[in-house]
Parts: C-alpha cells; sequence; structure tokens
C-alpha cells in the first residue's frame, strides 16, 4: 500500500533518523560507565555525539544544533544545571562545574570578533561596491587571452574570498561574469572554465587569511585554548604561498581540462569608484584595518583587538546602516561558537583524553597523524560543511598532538592548520561549499564538470598542504 | 520550476497588435507573449494565465478602444492586488493630458509609448520594464536573465545566488 510506504519512508527518513539518534545518544550516555571515563566526560560525550549527528544528518540547521550545543553545556554541565541531584549522586564531594558564563562567553571570544570585524568590512565593501571596482581593476592585467582571463577571475577571487565570505564573493563575480560569459558559444569549454574558476578561487582563496573561511577560526580558536596565539599575519605567512601555489596548479590543470575555443576574450565591467564622502571611509578603513591586520607582528596589537576597530567605526559613520548590520552572517558566527564552547567541554571534562587513550596512538608520527585526519576530513568535507567538519575534528586531533608537540608552538601549530585547511579544499560534489551550488545553479557547468575541478582541486590541496606544512612551515615558524 | 513571466498586448486594430506582437517575439523563448483586443479580452487572457500559475510582468495598453478604455483597464488592475507589481506601459497616440494623468497616479504607469513607434525601442522598453518586475518581485533573475538588463537586476542577482544557501 503506497500510504504506508510513505509512512515508513517518512519514519525512515535522514532527518528523523539523526533526530532519534542525536537525542538518543545525549540521554544514554550519562547512564554508560565507559572505564576511565568521568561522569562529566559521559555526559559531555553525549551531547558530542549528539551534536556530531545533528551536524551531519541535520535535522534541524546546523546552526541550532551550535545553539543547542550552548545550551544543553549550560543546562547540564555548567553551575547553573538542571541535575545537580545527580551529580552530587555521581561525584563524592560534589562535581566542579565550569561557570554558565563560560559557554556564553564563546560568542565573544576574540576569533568570533575577528569574524565580526571581516563581516562589517564585506558588508561595506559590497554596499559601496569597492568589491567590484577591485576586481575591475585586478583583472585589467591579465589581457584577452582566454587562459590568461581565466587565471585573472580565479586569482581575483582568491584575494576577495580571503577577506569576504567565499559566498558573498562567487555570487558578486558570477554576476560580473554570467552576462560576459553568456556571450561565448554555449559548446566552448571556455564558459565552464570561467565558470568553475569562480568557486575554485573562492573556496582556495579563503584559506589565505584568519577570517576567509570559518575552519580557519576553528582550527585558530582551538590554538588559542592551547595558550598559542597564531597572529593573522603568520598565518597568512603560512597560507598564502599554499594558495598561490594551489591556485596556479588547479588552473593549468583546469585549463587542460577545458581548453577555450575562442582566441581572445574580454571581460568588461561597468563601475566606478563612488566619491561619496561615505565611500571614501568605506576605503579608508577598509585599508586601515587590512594594513593593521597583516602588519600585526610590528605593533603587536592583536587581530582580534583590530577587529572591532571597522565594527565600530563603519556605522558611527554611516558607512553601514541597521539594515546592513541585520544582514550580517550571524548564524556563522553561532556555529564557530558552538564549536568553541564544544571544545570547552571536551578538555574540561577530560573526554579528549579519553578519546585518545582508547587508541594506541604510539604507533602514528605526527606525519602519520596528519595524513589520517586530512583524509578524513577531506571526505567529510565534501559531504557536509566544511566548518562543521573542522569543528568535529580540530579538538580530537589537538588533543592527540598536545603530547607530542612537547610544548612546542609550531609543532602544534602546523599539523592543526593542515587540517584546517585540507577541508576548505573539499568541493568535489555541488553540496560540498555554497560557492559550488552557485556556480551550478547558474546553468554553465554540470555537476560532472565540478567533480572533475574538485577532485583536481582536493589532491592537489592535500598533497600541497600536507608537503607545505611538514617540510616548508617548520622552517617559517 | 521558475515561473513563466508572460507579456500581453492590448490593442484593439488587429493590424497594429499582430506588430507588436512580432516585434516582441524576438524575447517569446523566455517571455511568453499574449495578445488582446479589448479589456473584457485581456482580463480573460489574464484568468487563463493565472490558471496555469503564470504571472503577467508587462502589459503594453492602448487607450482608446470600444468599450472600456485602456487607462480605466490599467486602473482596474492596479487596484488587484495581483497585478500590482505588473509593469504597465501606455502604447497609443490619442490618450489625452487627463487620461495620462490618472494612468500615472492611480495605474502606476511605467512607461509610455506614443505611437508610430520604433521596433528597437520598444523592445528595450519591454526588457527593462521586464527587469524591473523581476527585480520588485526579488524573482531569481536567472532563468530569465537572457533578456534582461543586467544594471537593473545585478543587485538582485547577487542576492539571489547568495541568499537560499
Amino acid at each position: 500500500m503506497p500510504t504506508t510506504n510513505n509512512f515508513q519512508k517518512m519514519l525512515l527518513s535522514k532527518k528523523n533518523i539523526g533526530l532519534v539518534l542525536g537525542l538518543g545518544a545525549l540521554v544514554v550516555m550519562p547512564f554508560l560507565s565507559l572505564p576511565d571515563l568521568s561522569p562529566a566526560g559521559h555526559v559531555a560525550l553525549g551531547i558530542f555525539v549528539m551534536a556530531s549527528v545533528f551536524w551531519i544528518l541535520e535535522p534541524i540547521p546546523i546552526y541550532a544544533t551550535s545553539m543547542g550545543v550552548i545550551l544543553a553545556q549550560v543546562l547540564l554541565l555548567s553551575d547553573q544545571n538542571l541535575i545537580k541531584g545527580w551529580w552530587d549522586a555521581q561525584y563524592e564531594g560534589g562535581y566542579q562545574a565550569p561557570a554558565y558564563t563560560d559557554f556564553y562567553n564563546t560568542l565573544a571570544n576574540p576569533i568570533i570578533i575577528l569574524f565580526l570585524g571581516g563581516f562589517s568590512l564585506a558588508a561595506a565593501a559590497e554596499k559601496y561596491a569597492l568589491d567590484r571596482n577591485l576586481t575591475r581593476i585586478m583583472l585589467k592585467p591579465f589581457g584577452q587571452r582566454p587562459a590568461n582571463v581565466a587565471l585573472g577571475v580565479m586569482m581575483v577571487t582568491g584575494v576577495l574570498s580571503a577577506f569576504m565570505s567565499n559566498t558573498a564573493t562567487t555570487a558578486m563575480m558570477m554576476t560580473v561574469a554570467i552576462p560576459i560569459v553568456a556571450r561565448v558559444p554555449v559548446d566552448d569549454p571556455f564558459r565552464r572554465l570561467v565558470a568553475l574558476s569562480i568557486p575554485v578561487g573562492a573556496n582556495i582563496g579563503g584559506i589565505a587569511t584568519p577570517i576567509g573561511t570559518p575552519p580557519n577560526a576553528v582550527a585558530l580558536a582551538a590554538l588559542a585554548r592551547q595558550g598559542t596565539i597564531v597572529p593573522f599575519s603568520t598565518w597568512m605567512l603560512l597560507a598564502t604561498p599554499l594558495v598561490v601555489v594551489t591556485l596556479l596548479l588547479s588552473w593549468w590543470g583546469m585549463c587542460r581540462m577545458f581548453r577555450p575555443g575562442i582566441q581572445t576574450f574580454t571581460l568588461t565591467i561597468d563601475s566606478k569608484f563612488q566619491r561619496s564622502p561615505k565611500a571614501i571611509c568605506c576605503y579608508v578603513i577598509f585599508a586601515l584595518t587590512v594594513g593593521l591586520w597583516v602588519t600585526e607582528k610590528l605593533h603587536g596589537i592583536p587581530s582580534g583587538v583590530v577587529a572591532f576597530i571597522p565594527v565600530v567605526l563603519l556605522p558611527a559613520l554611516g558607512v553601514l546602516d541597521k539594515k546592513e548590520i541585520r544582514g550580517f552572517s550571524w548564524e556563522v558566527l553561532w556555529l564557530v561558537a558552538g564549536g568553541i564552547s564544544l571544545g570547552l567541554s571536551l578538555r574540561q571534562t577530560g573526554l579528549a583524553e579519553w578519546m585518545i587513550s582508547r587508541v594506541s596512538w604510539e604507533n602514528f608520527s605526527t606525519t602519520g597523524l596528519v595524513i589520517l585526519f586530512g583524509l578524513v576530513g577531506f571526505a567529510v568535507a565534501n559531504l557536509v560543511s566544511h566548518t562543521v567538519s573542522a569543528t568535529i575534528l580540530v579538538p580530537i586531533a589537538i588533543a592527540l598532538v598536545l603530547p607530542q608537540a612537547g610544548g612546542d608552538p609550531a609543532a602544534l601549530i602546523i599539523p592543526i592548520a593542515i587540517i584546517g585547511i585540507i577541508v576548505s579544499y573539499s568541493m568535489i560534489l555541488p553540496i560540498s561549499t555554497p560557492p559550488n551550488a552557485i556556480a551550478l545553479s547558474t546553468g554553465l557547468i554540470e555537476t560532472k564538470d565540478l567533480a572533475k575541478a574538485g577532485w583536481l582541486v582536493g589532491i592537489l590541496g592535500f598533497v600541497f598542504s600536507v608537503l607545505f606544512g611538514l617540510l616548508l612551515w617548520p622552517l617559517m615558524l | 520550476m521558475s515561473e513563466q513571466i508572460h507579456i500581453l498586448c492590448v490593442e484593439d486594430e488587429p493590424d497594429v497588435l499582430d506588430v507588436v506582437v512580432r516585434e516582441l517575439s524576438v524575447l517569446e523563448d523566455v517571455f511568453p507573449v499574449e495578445a488582446a483586443a479589448s479589456s473584457d479580452e485581456a482580463r480573460e487572457v489574464l484568468a487563463e494565465i493565472e490558471a496555469k500559475g503564470g504571472s503577467v510582468g508587462l502589459i503594453f495598453c492602448d487607450h482608446i478602444m470600444p468599450g472600456e478604455n485602456g487607462v480605466e483597464f490599467l486602473v482596474t488592475l492596479q487596484k488587484n492586488e495581483n497585478y500590482r507589481d505588473t509593469r504597465k506601459v501606455l502604447l497609443t497616440g490619442q490618450a489625452g493630458l487627463d487620461a495620462t494623468v490618472k494612468a500615472v497616479n492611480e495605474a502606476g504607469l511605467a512607461h509610455y509609448i506614443a505611437k508610430p513607434w520604433d521596433a528597437d525601442e520598444l523592445v528595450l522598453v519591454a526588457r527593462e520594464q521586464l527587469s524591473r518586475y523581476v527585480a520588485a518581485r526579488k524573482l531569481n533573475p536567472l532563468p530569465y536573465l537572457k533578456h534582461l538588463v543586467m544594471d537593473i537586476v545585478g543587485d538582485t542577482l547577487r542576492d539571489s545566488l547568495k541568499s537560499d544557501r
């Protein structure tokens, strides 16, 4: 009977399975008695498994899961927990619960403020068409040979997405490119080359700065929790050469996959630098903030402090108004904060150490760990959000690396940065990243084109992240 | 599936109607062009389009017609929620000042084309007005992009690419 079938389908949908598994883990875990794990560790494990299941199967939106993680920690693990009686029964002399404000404070973590600064700069750049004007100027030197135009598009997308969100950059570049590319004959591979160079540029470019994409923030926040603060400029110093090399090689490979048929191509963009006082404020604040970020090593003002300058100045000078502030991707901040909060409990309850003690990692060198986590991260990030992949893997990875690092910051930064970066190279499927979905929605490319480019980028990204991380970065840190 | 956006031409002279429809046929691969000889017939066409789940993005309307005149027809449309965003253009040689003022004030007239007109001008006006319709309704411009004016829909396109992800 079709109705029963539908009913069964509904009952066994991905969402419902996720809901039952996730909530089941949350309820059951505290009542198990896993050897060597503290009672609080059991509760934290329940929250961790629930969050991972929810993030992957998405019975509720991923940002709602992150909010739920913070709520669950406040209600179960904080000093304001609702299960005091249960804790009293578990611990002799009472459970040393962290203040509930510790969990809320993750929303004001310097990394979150850094992103907030990035959001306000990006919103101002978009409002005053700074992004479009920079695109026009930066594309000029690339000339008119189709392959070079594609390289230009890729590089410019990369530069912009290092400071704006990958999604916003892709949407802007597509809007510029679509009407022009549409004039190229339908069977000319050049159309696909350009349409693919935008998501590739956006995904790779995001790696270049701490604010480029949330997985970078996840890695940096995890490092900061261990007392290892990575300056903005240091991240850029490590990541930028990797970004440039992988972009160039991706371009080279894609030009071979999608050989342009036409001989010359002119990409014209109609836009002029706006001269209004507000537009000029926008340019100055943008330049000032980015300037202070990249020179962090010289003046020593942390990037999280600098980031708050545009957050205040842009609305104060009327460059941004309420409407744009409401338009920030606030859910991304919740997403990252939920991950930071989870990391807090993982460490504080001893869950992280316990997870590691289950496997004999002595057989693994740091290189082995990086390769293993990189592969898992790459696979997972193609299927679920990059941020989620990093959020689940980085806290486990850092706990594993910690004893091997032996207090050497470089030995901690390198493996965690590699793992955080590799997820950004995951772009094989349309669902892998929003830029992929945007590129596909334009109708200029098909899923199989995306898969071809995605495999190329993924393999290059993986190999070079590991190579750079293990051979080059130790010399730079 | 994206929404089918139609162009409707209302004109009582069969020869003139033919010319308008023919000139607009360059847009027809994206925007189907419908014709009506009177306001009554126009209402029937609107009902048919509505029944199919489509919408009317643009109406070219003559003024002097037997029965209800063009401006009155446009004013009644403006009062209907479903056709408030529809771009309304008078295509006429004989609308006096009073009728034109009424069309601007009460029918939200978007444009006035005086007869005789130029085919290129007609198509350009159609493209501009359809672009404004897509932008006003915040529809995803992609399916219609071929005939839209990028300056008008650029921001809408960017926002729609960015949203729903």
